[in-house]
């Protein structure tokens, strides 16, 4: 156990350390000097030579590009992210300012959306109903063709527009009005939940048929045991596994999420700020975001593979004869 | 020797392969989506002919029209018919998709083969590859492309298509791979057919099927990600239109005309839907364990 969770570990880090570089190599190919925005930015006309090449040296891009890299990861081991190039605020207040309305969201409908899947697959696996389970599939297939955008429009339509049940725009800190900060977030929380709530459901859902047609099932069911007791305690915990795959999955690329749900219900989250320093082609913050991105992913995939050998035995054993 | 290895041909027929058009259209859900993708592909190539309106017939005395019989879908800001709009942006979208869909197809089942034939360290690395970049959120990945690439048509495609490619070159290695395991192939190797015959004619025919349904879904995965960019307004940039910059136009008048970005928004979940459900029955109908 303690080699698999080594060996784990360590691939973690080599991803951490080749995404850095990938996403370096990345935001310097972007055309568009973001110098040139920034010093005309700040006089309001075109910008001198002389002035260029100060703010070259002040954010250190006359510099060779190993030494950009080695000077950037530097930065981030000791918590500095460089500062803006637009707002020449530092990269660590701009994401800690907006970090608040993405996680609200992030966490509320991750509840939503398990609340909504989970229920539905033991329901459906229980009752074995035709009618329910062609509900369901027409549910999965739906949720997972609808952008994100068509759902919000349609909610703010409906509770926002129509029955002005709901605020449909902008933010509130939790700390500063909790309840306000919920209605705010019940919509925008809704709309990606759904996005959420429907490949779970499929997933889960075939999961589910494939364990029940297992020899132990019909033992289980043969010996007498109710359908609900089968499903809850021989069926379910067999089938999560790759459900939590998928979940680790979607949780890795909630960021991605948030971007067009934020932006539907002007949310001034990360989402909205990755929009925004495309836009300003403000690649220190785009790095930054984009690298928390990509650690979101390889964490959420490392905790779920470190859960596995926790619920799973046989993973374990045969996770640790691997790493030997 | 010719002979022997054209003798050897195990490419599916045309009449077998007509047989699985066939299998695919009982289903209901596979005819009704085909039926879909069909009238969106008509509407959008033959927009000039089946549109009610002119391209760029202004009213102004109905901005902002509700939807009305002589305007189903209402009117814009100047007053041009929206369904009229919604024809001519599907030629965007449509066209955007499917040469994004091409793209990753082609680089990816390239990427994909090559990595199968070569098993050993050049697969390694092809894999990793992809499997780093399939780590990313797509949306995500996307906008900073747009960042690197700019927002015109051509690095649209061009960006959907980098986006889908890895994904599509994982389902190629598979695919492939099964295939070198088949007998037909150990076959067409002892008689000592040449490498680009046996590639050509026995392979590529044998795994395009399957790249047939992933290219659906591809289709799908691309009008998706090209409204959304479009949407937050780093898309598909005016005076071209698609479905996404309809909708980003819409959006801005939501709260007083909340029609305007209603339809188009219908349209993409219609278009996404159908290639979606297309592709997942084409799937079916071809994986004998789950037909």
């Amino acid at each position: 156990m303690g080699s698999y969770v080594l060996k784990r570990v360590a691939v973690s880090i080599a991803l951490l350390i080749i995404s850095s570089i990938l996403i370096f190599c990345l935001m310097r190919v972007i055309p568009g000097d973001p110098t040139i925005t920034k010093v005309a930015g700040a006089s309001g006309n075109a910008a001198s030579v002389r002035a260029l090449r100060a703010v070259r040296h002040e954010l250190g891009l006359d510099q060779s590009l190993p030494a950009q890299y080695v000077h950037w990861v530097g930065g981030i081991l000791r918590g500095d992210f460089g500062e803006s190039y637009y707002s020449q605020f530092p990269v660590t207040k701009l994401i800690s300012q907006r970090i608040g309305a993405t996680l609200e969201l992030a966490v509320l409908s991750l509840i939503i959306g398990v609340l909504m899947a989970v229920p539905a697959a033991v329901i459906s696996a229980i009752w074995r109903n035709r009618a329910f389970d062609a509900l369901l599939s027409a549910f999965t297939a739906i949720g997972m063709a609808t952008p994100a955008f068509v759902t919000g429009i349609v909610l703010i339509v409906v509770f926002g527009v129509k029955l002005n049940l709901l605020p449909t725009q902008g933010y509130v800190s939790i700390t500063h009005h909790p309840i306000e900060s919920l209605k705010t977030a019940v919509l925008p929380s809704i709309t990606l939940a759904i996005a959420i709530a429907a490949p779970l459901l499929r997933i889960l859902d075939a999961s589910l048929d494939d364990v029940a047609s297992a020899p132990y099932i019909r033992t289980a069911a043969g010996k007498g045991l109710l359908r609900r007791q089968v499903v809850m305690r021989h069926l379910l915990p067999n089938a999560t596994i790759p459900a939590l795959t998928m979940l680790g999955v979607i949780i890795g690329s909630l960021l991605g999420g948030t971007v067009i749900v934020e932006y539907v219900f002007a949310r001034p989250g990360l989402g909205t700020l990755v929009v925004d320093s495309v836009f300003k082609r403000d690649y220190a913050v785009l790095q930054t975001l984009v690298l928390l991105a990509a650690a979101t992913f390889i964490l959420s995939s490392l905790a779920i593979d470190l859960l596995y050998g926790v619920i799973d035995p046989r993973l374990r054993v045969r996770g640790s004869e691997a790493a030997r | 020797m010719t002979s022997v290895a054209a003798s050897l041909d195990v490419v599916v027929s045309p009449r077998r392969r007509a047989e699985g058009l066939v299998r695919l259209l009982r289903r209901p859900a596979a005819a009704v989506s085909f039926v879909v993708v069909s009238a969106l592909v008509f509407g959008s190539v033959a927009a000039p002919l089946v549109a009610p309106y002119p391209k760029n017939q202004f009213d102004v005395n109905h901005l902002f029209g509700p939807p009305t019989l002589a305007h189903p879908f209402g009117t814009d800001e100047l007053g041009r018919d929206l369904l009229t709009r919604v024809l001519y942006g599907g030629r965007t979208s449509l066209e955007i998709a499917a040469l994004a869909t091409a793209l990753a197809m082609a680089v990816g089942a390239v990427w994909g083969f090559t990595a199968a034939f070569h098993r050993g360290w050049l697969d390694e690395l092809l894999m990793r590859i992809a499997d780093l970049t399939l780590g990313m959120p797509v949306i995500l990945l996307g906008l900073v492309l747009v960042a690197a690439f700019g927002s015109s048509t051509k690095s649209i495609i061009l960006i959907l298509g980098i986006l889908f490619t890895p994904a599509t070159a994982r389902l190629a290695r598979s695919s492939l791979l099964a295939e070198l395991e088949t007998d037909y192939y150990l076959a067409a190797v002892s008689v000592g057919a040449p490498p680009w015959r046996i590639i050509l004619k026995e392979l590529l025919p044998n795994t395009t099927p399957v790249l047939l349904a992933r290219a659906s879904i591809v289709a799908a995965d691309a009008i998706f990600v090209e409204a959304s960019l479009s949407f937050v307004g780093l898309g598909v940039q005016p005076p071209a239109a698609s479905w996404g910059t309809l909708l980003e136009r819409g959006y801005s008048v939501l709260y007083s005309s909340y029609w305007y970005p209603i339809f188009p928004g219908i349209v993409i979940l219609v278009a996404v839907l159908a290639l979606n459900t297309l592709g997942d029955n084409l799937q079916r109908v071809l994986d004998p364990a789950r037909r």
